[in-house]
């Protein structure tokens, strides 16, 4: 397939290495009285982790575990307590362009038009690139999600689902190697949800992109991945499982549901999901 | 077809309530059931009429048309309230975005903010030695806490998203001021800078009728004079200047709505 064809399938893109994060409460004059001395939070613990260019990687695990927290340091939004994120070799020190962001609520400026959302992104990182180049390479982008007609609109004239095209668009226009995914579908109906789906899959096999997405949706995490990671429960969660989707591709959403193999994954992310699911239920 | 005629309906109704309300107005007062030589609502409007008619004569400081004297307000309004905008909005921002300026400054705030304006008439009076920018100066300290506080609150709740963005593109921290904090917060701006117009109209009048000129000295002048038509004339304009300057606010906020 596709993938077979890259030279470079087996070279690692992103490396975790005793990834942590802890979040410091801040010291109030109060907090002189109090007598608690829990002043901390734990989000994420020793997370190992390596993922090599040009695959789709979802990352599964029960509310609360530090999913999006470890997406942030990924993203360089937050910085690690301990341990380190190597991306292509170097150890990263912030956000930077070769990774693209996209959020659960599609966090478009709405002072913005559709066009002007992704050329602020453009501008941003291409200073500099003319206008004209700018416009141009919006409107291409614009229509690779199929909505250049709705380059003049502002956020709130567009559906959920074409917001969030709009949201791909712009994270793909600065050309990142690597696409990081917070929930991106979770706001979405379930047919919004199928359609983007399949435009996310068609937008990476046509861009060279290492996919990283957050979900807690079993079935999307199958759909799309060649690995699944699968974390604990937190606070404090960690790694429990890297899962291998070897499923071949393109899957068809309909006829992957008879696949012995694909039930025996759904079945075992099921039975982990559960079992971390309730160790969250039971300790609150 | 509904929505026409309870338009026309809520127009006529007040239009009735107003004639309503001129007719008993001079009934009360020609009968002298207030108060004896209360002027009615028929010698209040050709007062109006009068003033009105011809806004722009000159004959000494003591008696000048109405119009000079609203020109006058307006103009330190405009000053003191410009001044106001230009330092509340930077320093709002600052205290929006940063804990420390934010806890260094608003201790200042809070006990300054509930201080009627009129207070600092004297210290500007000591300072300037001057009606004219002690006037002005009145105007920038009223003008200037509902912005200050608005832009700072809009500053500190503004989306996260919006700033994960910025950074995530490795956005400087100038152009996110400039090209996502500001206008995400423009709203915020707008609504702290309609109360500020509001106060700065409300306290031109009362420091007026301590500085000489201006239409708040005009309503202290026919005071002097007895003239209670002229101070109702007055009330009227003022009224309707108020309006005007509220709705014109009223009218950028909707320009820059962004909810869905």
């Amino acid at each position: 397939m596709q993938k077979n064809s890259n030279p470079k399938k087996n070279s690692t893109h992103l490396e975790l290495l005793k990834l942590g994060k802890i979040f410091f409460k801040e010291k109030k004059f109060f907090d002189f009285y109090s007598k608690h001395k829990k002043s901390s939070f734990e989000a994420i613990k020793n997370i190992n982790l390596k993922i090599e260019k040009n695959t789709f990687v979802s990352i599964i695990g029960p509310s609360g575990c530090g999913k999006s927290t470890l997406l942030n340091l990924i993203a360089g939004l937050q910085a690690p307590t301990s341990g380190k994120i190597i991306i292509d070799g170097l150890a990263i020190k912030g956000p930077g362009p070769d990774r693209g962001v996209i959020f659960q609520n599609y966090a478009l400026m709405p002072w913005l038009t559709t066009i002007q959302n992704i050329e602020f992104a453009l501008n941003t990182v291409f200073p500099e690139k003319t206008k004209p180049d700018i416009k141009e390479r919006a409107i291409n982008y614009l229509r690779m999600v199929g909505l250049e007609k709705a380059s003049n609109k502002f956020p709130k004239e567009l559906s959920g689902g074409m917001k969030q095209r709009v949201a791909i668009a712009r994270a793909l226009s600065i050309n990142p190697n690597m696409l990081l995914m917070d929930e991106p579908f979770g706001a979405l109906d379930a047919l919004t949800r199928s359609y983007l789906q399949e435009e996310l899959l068609s937008i990476w096999r046509k861009n060279k992109v290492t996919v990283v997405l957050i979900t807690h949706s079993i079935e999307e995490a199958l759909l799309l991945s060649d690995k699944i990671i699968l974390m604990s429960s937190g606070p404090s969660a960690t790694i429990s499982e890297e899962i291998s989707v070897d499923l071949e591709r393109p899957r068809d959403r309909q006829n992957i549901e008879q696949d012995p193999k694909y039930l025996k994954i759904k079945m075992r992310l099921e039975k982990h999901l559960l079992r971390e699911t309730r160790a969250v239920e039971e300790v609150t | 077809m509904n929505k026409v005629i309870s338009k026309r309906l809520t127009f006529v109704v007040t239009i009735l309530s107003l004639l309503i309300f001129i007719i008993f107005w001079q009934i009360i007062a020609q009968q002298g059931l207030l108060v004896k030589n209360f002027p009615g609502s028929y010698k209040t409007i050709n007062a109006l009429i009068w003033w009105v008619s011809d806004p722009f004569f000159d004959n000494g400081p003591n008696d000048l048309g109405i119009g000079f004297n609203l020109l006058i307000s307006l103009r330190r309004v405009l000053i003191g309230y410009s001044l106001a905008v230009l330092v509340a909005i930077p320093l709002g921002v600052l205290m929006g975005m940063s804990k420390l300026a934010q806890s260094s400054l608003n201790p200042y705030v809070q006990l300054l903010k509930p201080v009627s304006p009129l207070a600092w008439l004297p210290v500007g009076l000591f300072v300037f030695r001057n009606s004219e920018i002690t006037g002005i100066f009145v105007i920038f300290i009223t003008s200037i806490w509902p912005t200050l506080i608005n832009t700072a609150f809009g500053v500190a709740s503004i989306n996260p998203d919006y700033l994960r963005v910025s950074k995530s593109l490795g956005a400087s921290k100038s152009i996110t001021i400039r090209r996502v904090i500001l206008p995400a917060i423009m709203p915020n701006i707008l609504a702290g800078m309609r109360i500020s117009m509001g106060t700065a109209w409300l306290v031109i009048v009362a420091a007026e009728m301590l500085l000489g000129t201006g239409i708040g000295y005009f309503i202290w002048n026919e005071w002097n004079n007895l003239s209670l038509e002229n101070i109702f004339v007055a009330i009227i304009i003022i009224g309707f200047t108020g309006f005007i300057l509220d709705q014109f606010f009223g009218f950028l906020q909707d320009k820059f709505d962004y909810s869905i």
